[in-house]
């Protein structure tokens, strides 16, 4: 049990001298502390005295909302760490900046009560050998008896109110700046661990995209036709779909979080977080798609990376920006005049844009069309190589719209307050979910006769709509 | 839109000091228009940009470097003002930079292109 481990750690840490010590400190513990977040927390085999005060501040604390993560240090003591500077009153460290979130502090009952109860440590040296890491929480030797927790739990509350005019302010800036580390190591260990999760489940769809082409590769049903070599997605195009998956789960993570802060009414700092989180999400699919549009541009353009109804709408592998405009303008909030002129012109300028480069695709259509065509006998391998040099314009086509599309997404945050902001990208992310939800319905929508010929395969397998579109790709022109 | 045909663009540079510098040229050509645009023929990323311009109502000058005897050194001048890649299409307006096609595009949904144009006088109202 993890608090166990605390009582033997310090145990251990402190030499055999202070037994007596330790033990009081640790039974409380343990009845303050049956917290799971201690144990979720653990990564590896050390214990991390960083670790426990941080994973008792955040019991009962959001983790997602950065702004509680501040007062980690006005909580919790580890024993073993309240020897370092015994002559520093406890209640100067409660009160050193940050301590924007009470309520951060208000949750956590038992990190005061530990506070309690690190008062009572005495100023035996024990080993000041500990973790440097975790000094900038001193204990005043107080008076011992605040042995029972309940008499305890205020003290270091009010006592953290007044300040106390000790004052060394070179450790000060020393434990903040080592206060900031060890937040930023947790950080990114939870990030690790985020992605790592991200990492398992990808490897799992991935196995399973695997099996199903495998399935309809040997139906025979995945032709060359497709202009893809041998009937394989190609590993660019492979590759992109898994990252496009995992995008997929990060966006249904945004809008949780968008949807919870909106519902919260956070402020608009905050919500001016979240939402600048949203925008560098799309930045990020944006970017992926430059790659993949590199390795397999007819992946994307092609769509295949989307799902049937939202190919439907597919404009140079990706969604229109008008389309999008017009069907936020419908959505969006009671907006100012300004506003409404500012969408308007977004409205025309993406239309105009489209248009430009619908006409410049719509030539490179045209000019291989006839180098394709004018291949004479003779000169194949010629005009091969110069139809091949016009396909790859595709690629700067698809960029261009990706960076039309961006560009878009970025306006309308310029245009919106931050709660506008918000709502919009929460309708934009519900309206392309209930697109892809439709498309699976429509995949798995119950029919009368499975009949397998060669042109229209009847299966209930999204991949064999897959092939069907791919016979037509070159109508997405 | 209007096309400057090779001989109708030498000789209006080569008045004067002479243009050794073929960047020193873009600077001339880009001056003497509002909107200039540095294009080549066959390219068709160049043929959006044109339809862009057109689409706005604004008559660009456009100058096609696979039509003009030192077109070659034209361009690569313009892709190291870009900092590599592509060297066309690029579009000046009233003289001044604006870029390759993605800046066009950004400038144009941002809304600051045709405040750009109507300073250049190359859009009324």
């Amino acid at each position: 049990m993890a608090s166990q481990r605390l009582g033997e750690a310090a145990l251990s840490e402190s030499g055999p001298s202070h037994h007596h010590h330790h033990i009081p400190y640790s039974l409380p513990h343990m009845l303050h502390h049956p917290n799971t977040s201690f144990i979720r927390n653990q990564e590896g085999s050390a214990f991390d005295f960083g670790e426990l005060e941080e994973a008792i501040v955040l019991q009962g604390v959001k983790i997602n909302n950065d702004e509680t993560k501040q007062p980690l240090y006005t909580t919790v003591r580890p024993a073993a760490t309240l020897e370092m500077f015994p002559s520093w009153p406890m209640r100067f460290q409660q009160h050193t900046p940050r301590g924007s979130s009470k309520s951060g502090e208000e949750s956590t009952d038992s990190g005061s009560a530990v506070n309690t109860l690190s008062t009572t440590r005495l100023e035996p040296d024990s080993p000041i050998s500990r973790k440097t890491s975790s000094d900038h929480r001193l204990p005043p030797p107080q008076p011992p008896p605040q042995m029972d927790t309940g008499s305890g739990v205020d003290s270091p509350r009010t006592g953290g109110s007044q300040t106390q005019p000790a004052a060394k302010q070179a450790p000060e800036k020393t434990l903040r700046r080592l206060a900031q580390n060890r937040e930023a190591a947790r950080k990114s260990r939870l990030r690790k661990k985020a992605y790592v999760q991200q990492l398992e489940s990808s490897r799992i769809r991935l196995t399973q995209l695997e099996q199903d082409l495998q399935r309809a590769r040997s139906q025979g049903l995945l032709l060359g036709g497709g202009g893809v070599a041998g009937g394989n997605i190609s590993s660019g195009g492979a590759i992109f779909d898994m990252e496009y998956a995992r995008w997929l789960d990060d966006d249904h993570r945004h809008m949780s979080e968008l949807r919870t802060a909106l519902q919260a009414h956070l402020s608009d700092g905050d919500l001016r977080v979240i939402v600048d989180g949203y925008i560098a999400h799309y930045d990020e699919i944006f970017r992926l798609k430059g790659v993949a549009a590199k390795s397999d541009v007819f992946h994307l353009i092609t769509g295949m990376w989307t799902t049937p109804a939202e190919r439907c709408f597919l404009w140079m592998g990706g969604f229109r920006p008008s389309d999008l405009i017009k069907m936020l303008i419908t959505q969006l909030d009671p907006l100012t005049e300004q506003q409404v002129m500012g969408i308007y012109g977004l409205q025309q300028s993406s239309q105009q844009a489209e248009e430009a480069l619908s006409q410049g695709l719509e030539q490179l259509q045209q000019s291989l069309i006839n180098t394709i065509a004018n291949g004479s006998i003779n000169d194949n391998m010629h005009h091969m190589a110069v139809a091949l040099g016009k396909l790859s314009n595709l690629e700067g086509f698809v960029r261009q719209a990706d960076n039309l599309r961006q560009q878009t997404l970025h306006q309308l945050r310029r245009i919106l307050t931050v709660r506008q902001a918000a709502r919009c990208f929460l309708v934009i992310g519900e309206y392309y979910g209930r697109l892809r939800a439709l498309s699976s319905l429509w995949a798995s929508r119950p029919r009368e006769t499975l009949i397998v010929d060669d042109s229209s395969c009847q299966t209930t397998t999204t991949d064999l709509q897959m092939v069907q579109s791919s016979q037509n790709q070159f109508s997405n022109f | 839109m209007y096309y400057q045909s090779e001989s109708h663009s030498s000789s209006s540079v080569h008045g004067g000091t002479g243009a050794g510098d073929p960047l020193e040229r873009v600077v001339r050509l880009a001056s003497g228009s509002a909107v200039v645009i540095f294009s080549v023929s066959t390219c068709c990323m160049c043929h959006a940009v044109k339809r862009l311009f057109c689409g706005m109502g604004v008559n660009p000058t456009v100058y096609e470097l696979d039509q003009d005897p030192r077109g070659k050194e034209i361009e690569r001048a313009l892709s190291r003002l870009l900092g590599g890649g592509s060297a066309v299409p690029v579009v000046f307006i009233g003289g001044k930079l604006v870029g390759a096609m993605d800046r066009v595009m950004a400038s144009h949904i941002s809304g600051t292109l045709v405040p750009l144009l109507k300073e250049a006088g190359a859009l009324w109202l």
